[in-house]
């Protein structure tokens, strides 16, 4: 197992190094394909050597010691992030950063360190193993699109220095990063690979080094630096406790008072990462980074590092006042955004707010720290790794043909791309339409919230109902658009053949993957998500997700009504049927409208956007102000109360 | 009454449409006589059906006919869930699944009527399913069960200790029955704005399976009261059929609310009353 994963660690970043100095574009693609099948082929050999056993947890393989090299990389990253904060003339991420290393130095040369057990460096169990298999084919999956993406993103936006090496090299350090977080027990191990992903995201969000990018990416920087000053605190805190540094063992039951205050900023160091409000921002702005950057960032690898940490930490924050402090901040920002969602325009926007929702969701559950709990929380990451990475894959693949982001600008999207359209069907009903998947999970959830007594309860179910509700609103403008059909001109035809073997190839085999998750989830919930719930909360028993035959027929059948429907309408374009009804004036095929008077004017339709009804820049801010009241109200309250 | 659940979904799928036929029929009359008409016979929206099915539809796209299909079939097998024993607050997402394959296949028409009729149905959902949740929450919360025949079995009288739901519902079932002020999405008069809203590019058997969900659509909501009156079946369906009566005589003296009005509206009702009768159940019990 430990060469394993020092394999699936190095060889990514190793990949990525190599890249950087590749610059003939016809050997990038072979490289990036060949390394995306090694990492996928090792992640799967991971997971197949686990088998699906219990936790076990293991050192480097012999020969193997860590030394110093921990230290040399924090100062590496200080280094840097100073340089390129003077160099823009920004100070508070070195700040951050320089009191992260003070920290570290500290701790290192005066000795307080403690020592590690033997054997217990890495950490791999089935949440692990979950997550391993995310990176390594969603994650190796986006790479592969990107080859295709970028050519075309450098061909539209032809103004931007292509520095293409440089992208490539990031996307697989990324993903070294991320597997290396995801394994291990050792707090301070962790937070090298914390950083290194926060650094990564920094980079990837800046690419186009315009003075918009850079901006957003010193935004990302700063709010991820304070969550990683808060791991270092809380590092520091913890080298004073027995076993305090070994996640496990932190995390292995209710945790004591003592343990509270450094486990609070662990949480916000988790919160940051995830983007839950007030730290929203950044995950908004990423959002101009090129498409596959925020596939990344969304499905496999930087927001996921922060729920994951936070699921992690459950068993030991449930229950108490810094749980219910987490669980209410992801619900609110899961309403909050669900909110701001339905008045927004950009398409890749309204799949960063729903990001952050789902997030919120998993946070919300994590914070309340139960087994069924912790169950829809993985379920939710599952499904989210797969659906969103597809989504965001199959909208820059759009905006790449269509110059735009503009949901307005997406309409006839079936007529247009059909081929693209059922992908994004897949897509969009895997996130909400298939009562499989997440939806699944939020019944599962709001099942568990009728056991949580007082208002506290009350209170999730309201707001569970409404922001699911809300979701139901922008997911189905979305749909309308992809759905509506008219008819298209030759030239219109030729665009989707212009689409690369790459993104084809990732887009299919993440659509394909929804579809065999859904069939399969009774046996991952019963196999793997429901053992590793109860193993988490040892001495409970619970019975996760009665698969009801009705209920499995029914499921699949929505996830699949849609793109069926949509493949069939592609092959059967028949649009000599009827002009639409324009209240008996004529309409031409082409959607053209006689007026009353002569003329004619083309028929423009646009979304709903619940304009004086929902102010969508008041929500953000409202949800921010509240969220971040409700940080400074637990530090009030006191961290280690129990409610 | 010990039948099998399967039975009791069957029965849904074959029956439900002769009820929801039977109450639009009465519905019309009742309409008719607070106009000083007499009205048509009991059974025309059934003899509007069968002619409906008959001719020939003016279709627009292709898709517009399997979304609607698919509307049916939905609508249907949420009904039969319900009755069938599936979980109940699981049939909450299924019901708002099914209405927004309806707004799906208005959507899909690029007519300037059947889209803004298809945006405002997409508001009337998001209205709407706030409520349904917590109201079928709440429900599962008084009687400890989570299926149809667990309630009806419970001890427990659920309307008793949901009064604020029974408001909430009263009022989101003129919105679900389209009944006015709420009918923003659709109407029956030519005359109006929307000129038919989301169904004006549906015809001859399209525009039928869109009757047929409706009727789908109105026992659900029946079943729902009966959930409130789960000690007595026949006091469920007379609370209903009161209620229905209110909602006609509303729908005959009220004119249509803007759609902001009605989303407001709906969401600060569902907040006072359903969120306040559920903070009260936590509360207390």
């Amino acid at each position: 197992m430990g060469s394993l994963i020092v394999f699936i660690v190095a060889f990514p970043v190793l990949a990525g190094g190599l890249l950087l100095g590749v610059r003939n574009g016809k050997l990038r693609n072979v490289i990036v394909v060949l390394a995306g099948l090694v990492v996928a082929g090792a992640s799967i050999a991971t997971a197949v050597t686990f088998g699906n056993g219990n936790a076990v947890f293991f050192d480097l393989p012999n020969g193997l010691t860590m030394g110093r090299s921990l230290l040399v990389v924090e100062i590496a990253i200080a280094a840097f992030v100073v340089a390129v904060g003077i160099q823009n003339r920004r100070i508070l991420a070195p700040i951050l950063v320089l009191g992260q290393l003070a920290i570290s130095l500290y701790l290192e040369l005066a000795g307080k360190m403690p020592e590690l057990e033997p054997g217990r460096l890495f950490w791999f169990d089935r949440l692990s193993m979950i997550m391993v298999l995310i990176i390594g084919i969603v994650g190796t999956l986006i790479c592969v699109h990107s080859l295709g993406y970028m050519r075309g993103f450098h061909r539209s936006s032809p103004m931007i220095k292509g520095r293409r090496t440089i992208f490539f090299a990031l996307l697989f350090v990324f993903l070294g990063a991320m597997f290396g977080l995801v394994v291990s027990n050792y707090l301070p191990l962790m937070q090298v690979f914390w950083e290194i992903t926060t650094i990564c995201s920094f980079l990837l969000i800046g690419y186009t080094r315009t003075k918009e990018t850079t901006g957003y990416a010193f935004d990302a920087l700063n709010m991820n630096m304070l969550g990683g000053l808060g791991f270092s605190i809380a590092i520091l805190m913890l080298t004073g406790q027995p076993g305090g540094l070994d996640l496990a063992k932190l995390t292995a039951g209710p945790a004591t008072a003592a343990l509270m205050p450094a486990l609070a900023l662990l949480c916000l160091a988790g919160l940051t990462k995830a983007a839950q409000m007030p730290f929203s921002s950044w995950l908004l702005g990423a959002m101009y980074a090129p498409s596959p950057t925020s596939a990344l960032l969304h499905s496999s690898t930087m927001v996921k590092a922060g729920v994951f940490l936070l699921l992690r930490l459950s068993p030991a924050i449930g229950g108490s006042n810094l749980g219910m402090m987490v669980a209410f901040t992801g619900m609110l920002t899961f309403l909050f955004v669900s909110l701001v969602g339905v008045t927004e325009q950009n398409t890749k926007k309204v799949l960063a707010y729903s990001t952050i929702g789902s997030l919120g969701l998993i946070v919300g559950c994590a914070g309340l720290g139960s087994p069924e709990l912790v169950w829809v929380g993985v379920m939710i990451i599952i499904f989210h790794a797969l659906a969103k990475g597809l989504l965001f894959l199959v909208v820059g693949t759009i905006e790449n043909r269509f110059y735009t982001k503009d949901m307005e600008n997406f309409d006839a999207l079936l007529s247009r791309l059909p081929k693209v359209s059922v992908l994004a069907l897949i897509g969009i009903a895997g996130m909400f339409i298939a009562p499989f998947g997440v939806v699944v999970a939020k019944w599962t959830a709001i099942r568990a919230f009728l056991d949580i007594p007082g208002w506290q309860g009350a209170a999730l179910l309201v707001i569970m109902a409404f922001g699911s509700s809300l979701t139901i609103f922008y997911w189905g403008k979305l749909l309308i658009k992809v759905l509506a059909m008219r008819p298209v001109t030759e030239h219109e035809r030729t665009i989707e053949k212009r689409v690369s073997r790459f993104e084809w190839l990732s887009e299919t085999s993440l659509a394909l993957g929804v579809i065999v998750v859904t069939c399969f989830l009774g046996v991952i919930s019963e196999q793997v998500v429901g053992p590793y719930a109860l193993a988490t909360f040892p001495g409970t028993s619970q019975s996760f997700l009665h698969v009801d035959p009705v209920m499995l027929a029914t499921m699949v059948a929505a996830l699949l009504f849609l793109p069926a429907l949509a493949l069939w309408a592609a092959r059967h374009e028949r649009y000599d049927l009827a002009d639409f009804y324009a209240a008996g004036r004529p309409v031409t095929s082409g959607g053209v409208m006689g007026m009353a008077l002569g003329g004619s004017r083309t028929v423009s339709l646009r979304n709903y956007y619940l304009e004086g009804v929902v102010n969508g820049r008041l929500a953000f801010r409202a949800g921010s102000i509240v969220c971040g009241t409700l940080l400074v109200a637990l530090v009030a309250t006191g961290i280690g109360a129990r409610w | 009454m010990s039948l099998h659940p399967a039975v009791y979904a069957v029965l849904f799928v074959l029956l439900a449409p002769v009820f929801g036929g039977l109450l639009a029929g009465i519905d019309r009359i009742v309409s008719a006589r607070m106009q000083s008409r007499v009205g048509p016979p009991l059974l025309q929206p059934f003899y509007d059906l069968g002619k409906l099915l008959q001719k020939d539809s003016r279709q627009v796209n292709p898709i517009v006919e399997p979304l609607l299909l698919g509307h049916v079939g939905f609508m249907a097998a949420t009904g039969a869930m319900i009755l069938g024993g599936t979980d109940l607050i699981f049939t909450a997402f299924v019901f708002a699944l099914a209405a927004l394959f309806l707004v799906l296949a208005a959507g899909s028409v690029n007519s300037p009527f059947s889209f803004a009729g298809a945006e405002r149905e997409l508001i009337i959902l998001l209205a709407s399913e706030p409520f349904f949740i917590l109201m079928l929450a709440a429900i599962c919360k008084v009687t400890e069960q989570s299926t149809l025949g667990g309630v009806l079995g419970s001890a427990v009288m659920v309307a008793p200790k949901l009064p604020g739901m029974l408001i909430a519902f009263s009022f989101v079932a003129t919105i679900k029955l389209r009944k006015s002020p709420f009918d923003i999405s659709t109407s029956h008069h030519a005359h109006q704005e929307l000129v038919s809203g989301l169904t004006s590019d549906m015809s001859g058997r399209l525009l039928g399976y869109v009757e047929m969900a409706h009727w789908y659509e109105s026992v659900i909501l029946a079943v729902f009261v009966i959930l409130f009156f789960n000690w007595s079946v026949p006091l469920g369906l007379l609370v209903f059929a009161g209620a229905y009566g209110l909602e006609v005589l509303v729908d005959n003296s009220t004119s249509r609310a803007k759609w902001q009005l009605v989303l407001r509206s709906t969401w600060v009702v569902t907040l006072l009353f359903s969120g306040g009768n559920l903070l009260a159940l936590f509360l207390i019990k």
